[in-house]
């Protein structure tokens, strides 16, 4: 795998302007609304992107293809179709969908042999209305929250299917595979002290750590910096993850990102619970404002109110105010900067090429602060 | 009753006999109500989280049977005779765990390791001192079925004992309806019960007979794994059986 290997840029090349940067957020399953915690996550990643773009080449991968063959799509895909047969999805809203979500995780598990016509179609491109209504309906709030959309609608297969990913990994000497026994297949970094991470179960279904091997295995050795995106919660698993990926060359970054708790919880999406707080209907209420306000005033509450860590729950009220700062950042914007964007971009970064968002959203904040160049704001923000 | 099993319950008494008096004297293990209180007496012990059980871990990486009972057969004849004492009387519990042992032998001391890597043991101990190991791990899950195979012969590996005369014996599996996982378990118990007995020693040639059931059981059966038959309430059937000759 030597050939493989990039060396890492010197340090002495500050602006890292010919570092190619990969950003992989975890991606959503099209079965619901997107809620504060998912909202987050894009805002956080689209304002990553485009602060990271002007200081190096950077990839937004975000593919919906590669994540479908998981057991939470697939399944819900076999439930719709064995519990609402011919319905007409276009004329659903994603809160009718994310209903039948919500009883399609708390039905029985369908058994591998049923999803198995679900995984090849998948394979092949094939998505349900469902999903596909979903997905369209989420296009609409990226459009209207100013984020890049990465191929939301677009099939974009991973690099390897699930044998040549699983050869690959076994390549690196981190694969245990069970399946002549008919066992399971396994992530093994035990090496390195690691537990054991299942990827594939004994009857055949990959979950979604065995997705992201498909896609970021043959993508990994094109770039100089990796960064995961993912929910706190799956750390252990991006922790393997990045131990992978740096095998082949690139210095891989975890960013966790904590969820937003609704009244002090944090809830999964399969139990429900996103009447008013999920992204259409904080965008309808917003509607009153400007289409630049809304898009600032979501990134400032979402990246720099939040911030990082899941103690805060959800505030309306702050959102509100949010928008109201970004009223008042808009007017005021615009005053010649004296040092160029790019160094002032450059500030917020460590030992990485990538920007930090956090830093970089509350560094708008502040009373005393100057106001931000609107140079700033429209390349990153609006 | 029939005589198989007769002879299979018999043979069941005699091992709780030899492991654990305490339990013979406790259940009448010439009926076969003593004999299923005994066994939920043993299940219970092994179902316990009991830190100071005496176990020992197996590695399992991929399975060859033949090969394996080669090195089940040496790992149980390196484990001494103090350690044996108390396997025995916790009926040589093995726990059989997923991992490759070539990754673990930096950080895990293993009493034995299969010359290819496939498989590796630690020595028999309180159950503490793999709870590392167990955490890093997964449960060996081998839900095929054990495949059927013409006999393999071995020979088990190391020089005779002085003054013993190498002996052949025969390893009968019944494989019908037995997973891998299964079939590691009930033949694991029979190797390791026969070495610590002196029934199995170095030079000794063992052949593996994989058969869907082990009926008759062979009047030449000089020990004999047996367990509830699923499909036949109340009655024995022997799982894996070792016997003189091949």
């Amino acid at each position: 795998m030597t050939a493989l290997a990039t060396e890492p840029a010197a340090p002495g090349a500050a602006t890292g302007a010919a570092r190619r940067v990969l950003l992989a957020p975890i991606t959503i399953t099209p079965s619901k609304p997107l809620t504060p915690s998912h909202l987050k996550g894009l805002l956080w990643t689209d304002v990553m992107h485009r602060a990271t773009q002007s200081l190096a080449h950077v990839t937004h991968r975000s593919s919906h293809t590669t994540y479908h063959p998981t057991e939470q799509t697939l399944g819900f895909w076999e439930f719709l179709d064995r519990t609402e047969g011919d319905t007409d999805y276009g004329d659903l809203t994603e809160e009718d969908i994310g209903a039948l979500y919500v009883a399609f995780r708390a039905a029985a598990r369908p058994s591998a042999r049923d999803l198995r016509p679900y995984a090849e179609a998948a394979e092949h491109g094939w998505v349900h209305p469902a999903s596909t209504r979903v997905l369209t309906l989420w296009s609409g709030h990226y459009a209207r929250l100013g984020l890049h959309d990465p191929g939301l609608l677009r099939y974009q297969p991973p690099g390897l299917g699930l044998d040549a990913a699983l050869d690959r990994l076994a390549g690196l000497g981190m694969c245990l595979d069970q399946r002549a026994v008919g066992g399971p297949v396994f992530l093994d970094l035990t090496r390195h002290g690691l537990p054991l991470r299942q990827l594939v179960t004994a009857d055949g279904r990959p979950n979604y750590l065995a997705c992201a091997l498909r896609e970021l295995l043959p993508l990994a050795p094109g770039f100089d910096e990796i960064v995961l995106l993912y929910d706190t919660e799956l750390d252990s698993d991006h922790q393997q993850l990045a131990r992978v990926l740096a095998e082949l060359g690139p210095s891989v970054r975890r960013v966790p990102i904590g969820r937003v708790p609704i009244d002090g919880r944090i809830r999964s999406a399969r139990q429900g619970g996103w009447r008013d707080v999920h992204a259409g209907a904080l965008l309808d209420a917003a509607a009153g404002h400007d289409p630049a306000v809304v898009r600032l005033g979501m990134r400032l509450y979402f990246i720099a109110v939040l911030g990082p860590g899941q103690q805060q729950s959800f505030r309306p009220e702050l959102l509100a105010q949010s928008l109201k700062r970004a009223e008042r950042l808009l007017e005021s914007a615009g005053q010649p900067q004296p040092e160029p964007l790019t160094d002032r971009l450059a500030r917020h970064r460590k030992d990485h090429t990538y920007v930090d968002p956090y830093r970089l959203t509350s560094g708008l904040l502040g009373r005393r602060r100057a106001a931000p160049g609107l140079d700033l704001l429209t390349s990153v923000y609006l | 009753m029939t005589r198989t099993q007769q002879l299979l319950r018999e043979r069941t008494a005699v091992r709780i006999r030899a492991a654990r008096p305490d339990l013979a004297d406790r259940h009448d293990l010439a009926t076969p109500d003593g004999l299923l209180d005994a066994h939920r007496h043993i299940a219970q012990e092994a179902g316990a989280a009991d830190d100071g059980q005496i176990l020992a871990a197996v590695v399992v990486r991929d399975v060859d049977l033949a090969r394996w009972v080669r090195d089940t057969c040496v790992f149980a004849l390196g484990v001494p005779p103090e350690d044996a004492a108390a396997w025995r009387a916790s009926f040589t519990r093995t726990v059989f765990l997923a991992g490759n042992p070539d990754h673990l032998r930096d950080r895990f001391v293993f009493a034995h390791l299969a010359d290819d890597g496939s498989a590796a043991w630690t020595a028999p101990g309180p159950a503490a001192g793999t709870t590392t190991l167990r955490r890093l791990l997964k449960l060996f899950d081998a839900p095929a079925e054990v495949p059927p195979a013409p006999a393999r012969h071995l020979t088990v590996p190391g020089e005779p004992p002085p003054g013993r005369v190498p002996v052949t014996r025969g390893l009968h599996l019944a494989t019908a309806g037995c997973t891998v996982a299964e079939a590691l378990v009930h033949l694991n118990h029979v190797i390791a019960e026969a070495v610590l007995d002196g029934l199995i020693a170095p030079g000794d040639r063992l052949t593996l007979h994989r058969v869907p059931r082990i009926n008759p059981l062979p009047g030449h059966a000089v020990r004999v794994r047996a367990v509830p038959d699923p499909r036949l309430p109340g009655r024995l059937r022997a799982a894996a059986a070792l016997t003189d000759g091949d």
